[in-house]
Parts: C-alpha cells; sequence; structure tokens
C-alpha cells in the first residue's frame, strides 16, 4: 500500500509492521515524531507494544537493553545529543549482543547549538560495535529499519543496529513509500526469542572480566561484526523477494562501468550525487558514484572491488572528526591502499544543514579532475562552501 | 591461534565475580583461620560482605569461590584468630591486623 509518509513516519510504520514489543525512548528533535506515531498505533490497537516512559537518553537505551535480553524486541530513536548521552550503554549493548534496533535521526552536535542534519553525531560512535545503517530516502527507512531487525537477531549476528537518516531532509519530508503487507513481514521477520534473563536459570551477565577472557570476548564481538556485512546482502536479496526493492548489500554503484572520477557518500547525498552524476554524463564526462549504505563493518573489499577501475575517488563527508579530518575519506584511503594510484580527495561539506546541492557536487568533481589533470597531491581534507 | 570458546553474551553461574578467572587472580590477599584462637562467636559470618564464611564441621571455613580478599573478617574478628596473607608475590600490599 504506498502512502505519502516523512521518514519518522516511515521508521514508526516499520516498526509496527516488525511488531516491536518495547519502546523505551526519550523525545529529542527532530526523531520524537517516531514515538509520537508509535504510541498512537499502540493507542488505536494496531501494535500491542509497552511504551516505557523513560527520563533519559541513557535510561532509554538501558531499558531497550533489559527488555531485549528479556527476550522482547526492542526499538528506539535518539540523536545527535541523545546519542552522545548514550554512549556508554551503547558499548553494553554490543558488548551484551543484543539486537536492539534504533533509527538514528542524524543531527549536528553541539557546540554551537544546532538542531540540523549532518552525520557527526553517528560518526562519533563509530566505535560502539553497532551495525551502521544509512538510508538515502524514506522507502529506505523502511525498508532498512525491516531489515535491521533480522539482521541483528540473525543467530550469526546477533548485535544491535542504528539505521540512520538525516533530519529535516529526511525525517520531514514527505515522499511516497511502499508499505508492505503485515503477514508478508510477519514471514520475513519471525519473532525471535532468546532471552538472557530467565528466572528459572538465573545468570550473572556482564561479569567483571579478566586479561584471562576479555580479549576473547572482544574478537568475538568484531568477528560477529564483521560478519553482518556479508548477512546484509542475503538479508537484502530475501527482502528484495518479498517487495521487489533490492536496496544492495553493503554498497551500491551507479554508472561505474567506465567512471574515472567516483563520488562516494553517505544518507542523503547519494540522491543528489545520483543527479549530479547524470548531469555530468550528459555533457560527456565519466563520473560515477558508490552508495556506501554499510558504514559499519566497514565495507573495505566491496569498496575496493567496485574502484578499482576508477582513477580517483571524491569522498563527501557531512562530517568531521577534528584533526583527522572526514570519515569516509578516512576509510576509502585506509581501504584502497595499495592499489597502484589511487588519489582520494576528501571534502567536508554540508554540516550543521548547510545545503548541498547537485551544482555544489558537479563543481566539486571539476576542481577534483582539475587537481587530477594537473597531478596534485590530494589535500589530506578541504573544507568546502565556507 | 584459536579462539578460547565462550559464551555469545558475557555471563557466568550467580555469585561468580569474573568469568571463567579463578578467584587468586582477583584477590590480593586471602584470609587464614587460626582454628586455635577461633572461638566461634560467628562475627566475621555476618560482616562478611559476600557470606563467603560458614561453620562447618566445628570450623569457620571459606568460600575461595566467593571470598575477594577484603579482610573485614581479619578487621573484626575479636580473638584475631584471622591473618590476611597476600596471594603472590609482588602485589600491592595487604591490610594488617
Amino acid at each position: 500500500m504506498r502512502q505519502l509518509l516523512n521518514g519518522n513516519e516511515a521508521a514508526a510504520h516499520a516498526a509496527r509492521l516488525a511488531r516491536v514489543e518495547v519502546l523505551a525512548s526519550y523525545p529529542i528533535t527532530p526523531a520524537a515524531p517516531v514515538m509520537e506515531k508509535i504510541t498512537q498505533f499502540i493507542a488505536e490497537g494496531s501494535l500491542k507494544c509497552n511504551f516505557v516512559r523513560v527520563e533519559s537518553d541513557h535510561s532509554a537505551l538501558a531499558a531497550a537493553l533489559g527488555a531485549t535480553m528479556a527476550g522482547a524486541r526492542s526499538f528506539l530513536i535518539t540523536n545527535s545529543q541523545g546519542l552522545a548521552y548514550m554512549s556508554e550503554v551503547l558499548y553494553h549493548v554490543s558488548g551484551l549482543r543484543q539486537p536492539v534496533v534504533m533509527a538514528v535521526v542524524n543531527r549536528a552536535l553541539a557546540a554551537p547549538h544546532s538542531r540540523f542534519p549532518e552525520h557527526g553525531d553517528v560518526v562519533a560512535q563509530e566505535a560502539c560495535g553497532w551495525v551502521q545503517l544509512f538510508c538515502e530516502n524514506n522507502q529506505e527507512v523502511l525498508d532498512s529499519l525491516l531489515q535491521a531487525f533480522r539482521l541483528g537477531e540473525d543467530e550469526r549476528v546477533r548485535l544491535p543496529v542504528m539505521v540512520n537518516y538525516e533530519g529535516y531532509i529526511q525525517s520531514h519530508t514527505r515522499e511516497t513509500v511502499d508499505l508492505p503487507e503485515q503477514e508478508a513481514v510477519a514471514n520475513f521477520l519471525p519473532l525471535v526469542r532468546r532471552p538472557v534473563l530467565d528466572v528459572n536459570n538465573p545468570l550473572a551477565v556482564n561479569t567483571v572480566t579478566g586479561p584471562e577472557l576479555y580479549i576473547d570476548y572482544k574478537y568475538q564481538q568484531d568477528a560477529a561484526l564483521q560478519r553482518a556485512g556479508e548477512v546484509l546482502q542475503e538479508v537484502s536479496t530475501a527482502y528484495a523477494g518479498l517487495t521487489g526493492r533490492d536496496w544492495g548489500g553493503p554498497v551500491t554503484g551507479y554508472r561505474l562501468e567506465d567512471a574515472a572520477i567516483v563520488l562516494v557518500a553517505m544518507g542523503s547525498l547519494v540522491s543528489t550525487a545520483r543527479i549530479a552524476v547524470d548531469a555530468l554524463r550528459a555533457v560527456g564526462e565519466k563520473a560515477g558514484l558508490l552508495k556506501v549504505r554499510l558504514f559499519r563493518p566497514f565495507p573495505a573489499a566491496a569498496v575496493r572491488e567496485s574502484l578499482r577501475a576508477a582513477e580517483a575517488v571524491v569522498a563527501l563527508d557531512k562530517n568531521i572528526v577534528y584533526g583527522a579530518g572526514g570519515a569516509l575519506a578516512r576509510e576509502l584511503r585506509a581501504g584502497l591502499y595499495g592499489l597502484a594510484t589511487m588519489p582520494v580527495y576528501s571534502y567536508i561539506l554540508g554540516l550543521g544543514g548547510r545545503d548541498v546541492g547537485v551544482e555544489d557536487l558537479t563543481s566539486i568533481y571539476r576542481q577534483v579532475r582539475e587537481q587530477l589533470g594537473a597531478g596534485t597531491t590530494p589535500a589530506p581534507y578541504q573544507w568546502y562552501g565556507l | 591461534m584459536a579462539a578460547k570458546e565462550l559464551p555469545v553474551v558475557p555471563s557466568a553461574r550467580p555469585g561468580t565475580m569474573a568469568a571463567g578467572a579463578a578467584m587468586e587472580r582477583i584477590r590480593e590477599q586471602r584470609p587464614v583461620i587460626d582454628h586455635q584462637k577461633c572461638n566461634l562467636c560467628r562475627e566475621c559470618l555476618l560482616y562478611c560482605p559476600d557470606a563467603a564464611l560458614a561453620v562447618d564441621k566445628g570450623e569457620v571455613r571459606v568460600d575461595w569461590h566467593f571470598c575477594k580478599g577484603c579482610g573485614i573478617c581479619a578487621v573484626e574478628c575479636p580473638v584475631r584468630a584471622i591473618t590476611m596473607v597476600a596471594e603472590y608475590a609482588g602485589n600491592r600490599g595487604f591490610i594488617e591486623k
């Protein structure tokens, strides 16, 4: 059934279709409407779910963790300051291998205070052990969230998943979204019961762990996160069989066949970049696009395979890791290391809601083409549009 | 090197402080009871925060799985029948009576 939904409404519908049993969440702009919509579903009886009122984002994730350990399917939302506040608990959830699913409606971090979109909030949590997916439109928000539950709950993975989409650009903009039927989703996403908290079989969870075992637990956790990249491909294929929509696995290429200069982006920028690539192709440029859907685990092998034939790569980062540059650029350089010559141009842009349009991306493309022609070594990173 | 077999969720049986770790590695010191001096008053049983002490067959005994070596029993013992001794060489000192 097709409906006109904004990203937040799409996320709420995903929670309803996934038959989420516990929603422990704390309101934050611009993610709060997801909660409002879910509580509306609960009130009108279209979703049987416990809404837990909590006093902070830190408590919200702690409650979601407890609910998941009791065997319930839990969901929550946050972003920006809330995500930063959750930081400690993020590591508990991944370390305890609990498949909590969270929608992160990306927004800039203070200071100065901002309510506008960028990826700085999630990039700050790049090491927390969660699967991190990015969506380019509202249909993908719905589809990725449904896939997130199956991915996180998969026996080979058993990890929490963040599904990222940008504040306002996606959260408050309506698009046509096709909602799958509840029955079809139930077949794709059966409820998985894996309770850790069991009164008949008491366990001491999260025990103090000494040097004898800590590193071994961490090895297991990292190996599971790496497996999530392979499982995502399977889950995407299964989902495509259900709905006909295939968002691909960790990365998707666009007009890459003979592309010389490839733009690489995550989130809403992907749609903009696709139009920019078409515009450049129309005037004879050999432009291409690589969409990075999965940021953690970073799909280095797939990226390397997709970009093997390119002459140069342009990382478009809506984040700044202070003193180090864009997160995507760092990953690309690491992943492409050793390929004969593969300059990676790194642009920091669009922070705190600064608009990035098609002309900005074509202009960046031309800058890169000139620098490439001149044989200039790319700067570690540069700021665009100041 | 093969990874160790561990539960997926870091956990252990109840009362265990450290999953898989021997308690000797956690304790820096352990109580040694002089049964000649001990008058079975049970003060140490009351004060032990981990209920690691019990009277068994007429003697106070320590459950080494639960004792974390805090030394409270030694401090509280009215007849000074408990001495804390270092678990292994090179530790950072222990409580003296």
